[in-house]
């Protein structure tokens, strides 16, 4: 092999998802009468702002070679919170502050806050107690939803405050705020990653731990900063759940850690841990979300998605699978 | 040699029932290289981890500097001027060659209060240093998965150069070297020591410790088995300390 058609191949497998993204695009468009329209793709990237951001968080920390499974009942938790606080039906207390606009810092502190601090106890737990990843947020994946479930007794706050609800509504640009929100995380988180010294060394971490510790990098510290910041991202994502949804039921967000998951893989963060950059996760998230969308434009029952989210997690496993193999070849 | 850099005295480790060092004591001067000979499982690569904050001894003291020491972490022994090239590589292969270089120590340009990476800065700086250590590296940008053994070792020796530090710990930094970079290896090591700084390096190649070093020290089981001034050896009486047989007057024999 020429190191020229190895550099060809290696910006192949680096870019795949945003290639598949383009033909999966041109393919439904040309398939699917009504596709190709631009409310559609304005559609797409609205539908996918919480699964966007909750994916940034989840990417985070598999880059460091961990995983945080309970991004989904985290950001669960944070609308229910932002739900009973400030809504005005069903258990929503209505809380109202003045002036008006001091009630999206609030919410956004309390949704964010309440994300951190399930992180922290995560990061804690799997970095300081050397306990496994996988084991402690499945933990707290149930227990967080648990809580959901407690707090709420099982019912929903309804009519969120107008003030934060603005965001769902107001547009700039022909897309929701809440749609510019995740496009700005994923834009600050990709530059965190790829340009500071902080990104660096999660990436470094990810890819051999010991070398870093070697290097005299604080792994311990970086890890469980990793847990956090996936923690109140997770929040965040909860919030503009509660945003779009205008309040919060008890069962809200159900199924989001799987497609969150898919995105992530497939968007080319590979479960190893050490590869992979948040553009990518976002041309996942869009090629989800499209998906769907052309689920709903033929009119398949809902019941079906769920079976083609199954498969796509799958698909996306084997990807990775299929991709390392592929560059241990290149090597 | 003049001044003592690194004083270490009735160093003991234990794993579990193995007791790999069993009181190991010898110093480093400042300017000195030392040579650390001995057999497969001696001991060699656990005292290079006690001194560079990698493992923590059962027992006994390290004087650096005239001063107690005993880092707790590799990021502590580095604040006091201790470098290490590991046995096993410490390189993150996922990263490039300039990340690699500068892993933990990363150039960066502040703007409104963030540290963002100086990428340019640092390539150019590690084209440098790796272009005079004769290392032939196709680009700086290759993640070093793609790169030889050769040349992941000499980005691990080369590293250090360019950050100095007081004492500087090699083990076995040549394994996977060329001829021609294993010269320049040796070289850098001499020009190191002619600023002062201390080096011990582990071989097991009898010519590479008796070209570079000013003191050999043999461990064997655990234990000094000879502490000699290069001049007053030779290959032949260093390879019976370390299988065994010590000579007379080959310098002070462990006790036990
Ligand atoms: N983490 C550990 N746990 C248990 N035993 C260990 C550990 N590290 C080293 N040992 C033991 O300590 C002894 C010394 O090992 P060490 O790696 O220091 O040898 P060495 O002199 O560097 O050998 P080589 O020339 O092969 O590199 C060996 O018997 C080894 O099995
Ligand atoms: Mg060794």
């Amino acid at each position: 092999m020429t190191p020229h058609t190895r550099k060809s191949l290696e910006f192949l497998l680096d870019n795949l998802v945003w290639f598949m993204l383009i033909v999966v695009l041109a393919l439904f468009s040309a398939l699917i009468p009504n596709y190709f329209q631009i409310g559609i793709f304005t559609n797409i990237i609205e539908a996918s702002s919480v699964l966007g951001v909750m994916s940034i968080g989840l990417a985070l920390v598999i880059i460091t070679g961990h995983m945080d499974l309970s991004v989904e009942s985290v950001a669960a938790l944070s609308a229910m919170a932002v739900g009973i606080l400030f809504c005005s039906a069903g258990i929503g207390l209505g809380i109202k502050l003045s002036p008006e606009w001091l009630m999206i810092p609030a919410s956004l502190l309390v949704a964010c806050a309440i994300g951190g601090l399930i992180g922290l106890f995560n990061g804690f737990l799997v970095v300081k107690l050397k306990m496994s990843a996988f084991i402690i947020t499945l933990a707290s994946f149930i227990w967080v939803r648990g809580i959901v479930l407690a707090v709420s007794g099982g019912r929903s706050a309804q009519d969120l405050d107008p003030a934060i609800r603005w965001f769902a509504i107001e547009r700039f640009a022909g897309i929701p705020l809440s749609a510019w929100i995740a496009i700005g995380c994923f834009l600050i988180f990709s530059i965190m990653m790829a340009k500071t010294p902080f990104g660096r060394h999660l990436i470094m971490i990810g890819g051999n731990e010991t070398a870093a510790y070697r290097a005299g990098i604080r792994v311990t510290r970086n890890l469980i900063i990793a847990f956090v910041m996936a923690g109140a991202i997770a929040g965040l994502a909860g919030w503009l759940l509660a945003v779009r949804t205008s309040g919060a039921t008890a069962n809200l967000g159900v199924g989001l850690l799987f497609n969150a998951f898919a995105a992530v893989v497939i968007g080319g963060v590979s479960l190893k841990g050490g590869v992979g950059a948040l553009p990518g996760v976002y041309a996942g998230v869009l090629l989800l979300s499209s998906i769907n969308t052309a689920i709903n434009l033929m009119g398949l029952p809902a019941n079906y998605t769920q079976v083609i989210h199954g498969f796509l997690v799958l698909a996306a496993v084997l990807l990775d699978t299929f991709k390392q193999r592929l560059r241990q070849r290149l090597a | 040699m003049s001044e003592k850099l690194l004083v270490l005295d009735d160093i003991r480790m234990n794993f579990g029932a193995i007791a790999a060092l069993k009181g190991i004591s010898f110093s480093i001067g400042k300017g000195e290289v030392v040579a650390l000979l001995g057999d497969n499982g001696a001991g060699k690569s656990t005292l290079v981890k006690i001194i560079s904050g990698g493992l923590r001894p059962t027992s006994g003291q390290m004087v650096f500097e005239g001063a107690d020491y005993q880092a707790k972490t590799p990021a502590e022994a580095k604040a006091a001027g201790i470098e290490t090239v590991y046995q096993d590589l410490s390189l993150c292969t996922n990263v490039d060659v300039v990340g690699n270089f500068f892993m933990g120590r990363e150039i960066t340009r502040k703007v409104a209060g963030i540290p963002f990476l100086d990428e340019r800065a640092m390539e150019e700086i590690t084209t440098k240093a790796l272009t005079s250590a004769g290392t032939r590296i196709p680009s700086m940008r290759t993640k070093v998965e793609h790169l030889s053994g050769g040349q992941r070792q000499a980005i691990e020796l080369n590293r250090f150069a360019h950050w100095g530090g007081k004492l500087l710990l090699l083990d076995e930094p040549f394994a996977a070297l060329g001829v021609e970079q294993t010269r320049r290896g040796l070289d850098m090591i001499r020009h190191v020591a002619n600023q002062g700084i201390g080096v011990v390096i582990i071989t097991h190649i009898m010519q590479q410790a008796f070209q570079v070093a000013d003191r050999i020290v043999v461990i064997r089981h655990g234990v000094v088995a000879g502490d000699v001034d290069r001049a007053k050896t030779s290959p032949d009486a260093v390879i019976e300390m370390i299988t065994g047989q010590a000579l007379t007057g080959a310098g002070p024999v462990g006790k036990e």
